[in-house]
């Protein structure tokens, strides 16, 4: 006859204390029949199984030391490569932060990178020199100018439109400087030093300095070749303020005025002709009067034509220097500073904020998929035990 | 017997106690990983013979058990229980896997080899009631089978069970009190017919 010493029997208390009951039971902390029948349970649910085989059990613990030599050896490898002591899912992390960094960055740089409209633009400025035979552009004057009012250390570098080749066209440009008042007048002497190391002069100047201000008002006449290479040779002696250029195109100014002494000059040797050919006083007195007039014209057409040259073939830039109080080199080095940090952090927040916002998104369809693909092997393990 | 340095330290019956969540504070190196081996290998066996009913399974089983724990190790969260009831919670999915994998019943009967005394009137008795348990353990759904044996050869508390069978805790102790009493029940009625 077997006994089998249930625990329980049919007065089962409520759940907990049975649960409590069972525990204390199995750890030993309770004593008396029923905690004895529990373990005594315990044993025969153990008892049922069969033993692990002996050769299973030394196996099994032989590849255990093996995969851990191997491992040992693995990293003691990684060590040597500097990676000892990185775990392998930070590391994992780490790369795939890293390329989703610069998968952001390089969405965000590529549609700037592209273009180039930039790239060049003082360099793109015309030259009379250089126009080229032939051209489809208008013929109407154009004065394109660009004005950009903001702080010194945020002027953007200005440009008109490129030449066109077989036009002739007149520029000037207008920069401010800002300095503070102590050093006007040394910057207006570098202004005029750098005009003439350049190749052109001081028009006009006007240099005013007073109690904690100054300005100064210089106008400079520059070979239009150099204006660029001159402007940004004046931005580096101060901070630019402000920096407008403008352009003009004379063309049909310059051939009008080369008709002009084309046709007179024509006149003149019809008239020479004509004298030669003269055989009375009279005849001779007034082709004498009309010569004198058409080489005053022939006169006016070549000034006026040089003047058109001279137009064209130089510049006018209009330079002030501004001397305040908030306008120190030191004050504005240190705005720039502040200026340039605070654009890096902007940046740099674009960068996250895009990095993030591809990331995310991607994070969270990953987690979700992990957690799905999880839940359905649960799922699948679980219907196992409803087979029977 | 060796005793892993998460799981306290044996009671005075000389019975294994059960594990108890943020005891061990031990890093779980490989020393700890071999000796969790030394204590738990013979019992995750048995749970997976136990539970499937053929020896190469539960070996595989074992064997695939105790690798996804050591390829896991630096993940083991001592917060949520301890290594021999992460082991167990990995054993119980790789066996449930390898039911699903074989697309085989699982044994409804128990291996017949049991070990015992024999020669005494007590070890008679004893492999007797072994038997009955046996046969009742056999009769019981799967469901309710592996919680037994979890709770048993795992000797997981409550709170390790129900993170083992990812249930609640108050869950896993209904589902452990239903398992037992109709184990029990099971066990009545095999007396009664050796009764009868």
């Amino acid at each position: 006859m077997k006994i089998i010493p249930f625990p329980g029997g049919s007065d089962v208390g409520p759940e907990e204390n049975w649960a409590a009951e069972l525990e204390a039971a199995l750890i030993g902390t309770s004593d008396g029949p029923r905690a004895d029948s529990w373990r005594e349970l315990r044993e025969d649910v153990r008892a049922t199984a069969p033993p692990i085989a002996p050769e299973f059990e030394r196996e099994l613990g032989k590849r255990i030391a093996e995969r851990r030599k191997r491992r040992g050896r693995l990293r003691r490898l990684g060590g040597r490569l500097g990676l000892l002591g990185a775990p392998r899912r930070p590391l994992a992390a780490a790369l795939i932060s890293g390329i989703g960094v610069l998968v952001a960055v390089s969405l965000i740089v590529s549609p700037w990178s592209g273009g180039g409209s930039q790239k060049g633009a003082r360099e793109a400025f015309p030259t009379v020199g250089a126009a080229g035979p032939s051209s489809a552009a208008s013929g109407k004057a154009a004065i394109q100018s660009a004005l950009s009012p903001s702080a010194a250390a945020t002027i953007p570098r200005v440009s008109v439109s490129p030449a066109t080749a077989g036009r002739i066209q007149q520029r000037a440009a207008s920069i401010s400087l800002g300095v503070t008042p102590s050093e006007v007048q040394s910057t207006a002497d570098r202004v005029s030093r750098l005009a003439a190391s350049d190749g052109g002069f001081v028009q006009s100047s006007h240099v005013n300095v007073g109690q904690g201000t100054g300005e100064a008002n210089l106008m400079l006449s520059l070979p239009s070749a150099k204006l660029s290479a001159t402007l940004a040779s004046l931005g580096q002696l101060a901070p630019v303020r402000a920096e407008s250029q403008s352009l003009q195109d004379i063309t049909d100014t310059y051939d009008a005025t080369r008709r002009r002494l084309g046709d007179a000059t024509a006149e003149r040797q019809s008239l020479l002709r004509a004298l030669a050919g003269a055989t009375t006083a009279g005849q001779i007195d007034s082709l004498r009067e009309r010569l004198s007039q058409s080489r005053n014209a022939i006169a006016q057409a070549r000034s006026a034509l040089q003047t058109v040259s001279q137009h064209a073939s130089t510049a006018e830039v209009e330079v002030t220097v501004v001397g305040d109080g908030k306008a120190g080199s030191e004050a504005l080095t240190l705005h720039r500073g502040i200026h340039d940090a605070s654009r890096v952090l902007v940046v740099t927040l674009a960068v996250l904020l895009i990095a993030a916002a591809v990331l995310l998104p991607l994070a969270l369809l990953i987690v979700a998929l992990i957690t799905a693909g999880r839940t359905w092997r649960r799922h699948q393990r679980e219907r196992v035990l409803d087979t029977r | 017997m060796v005793m892993s340095p998460f799981v306290p330290s044996a009671d005075d019956t000389g019975s294994r106690a059960i594990s108890r969540p943020g005891l061990g504070r031990a890093r779980f190196d490989d020393a700890a990983f071999d000796a969790l081996f030394r204590e738990c290998g013979a019992d995750v066996h048995a749970y997976a013979i136990s539970l499937l009913g053929d020896r190469n399974a539960a070996e595989d089983v074992t064997a695939l058990a105790f690798e996804r724990l050591y390829r896991s190790r630096s993940r083991l969260d001592r917060g949520r229980g301890t290594p021999r009831a992460w082991l167990f919670a990995i054993a119980r999915n790789a066996a449930l896997d390898e039911l699903r994998r074989c697309r085989r019943q699982p044994q409804c009967e128990l291996p017949e080899e049991m070990s015992g005394d024999r020669d005494s009137e007590q070890g008679v008795e004893n492999v007797a009631r072994r038997a009955t348990v046996r046969d009742a353990l056999a009769a019981l759904p799967l469901r309710e089978r592996e919680v037994v044996l979890l709770k048993f050869h795992g000797q997981l508390s409550n709170s390790e069970l129900a993170r083992a069978l990812a249930i609640s805790e108050s869950n896993a102790g209904t589902r452990l009190y239903r398992a037992l009493t109709r184990l029990r029940e099971k066990c009545l009625g095999l007396e009664r017919q050796e009764v009868a």
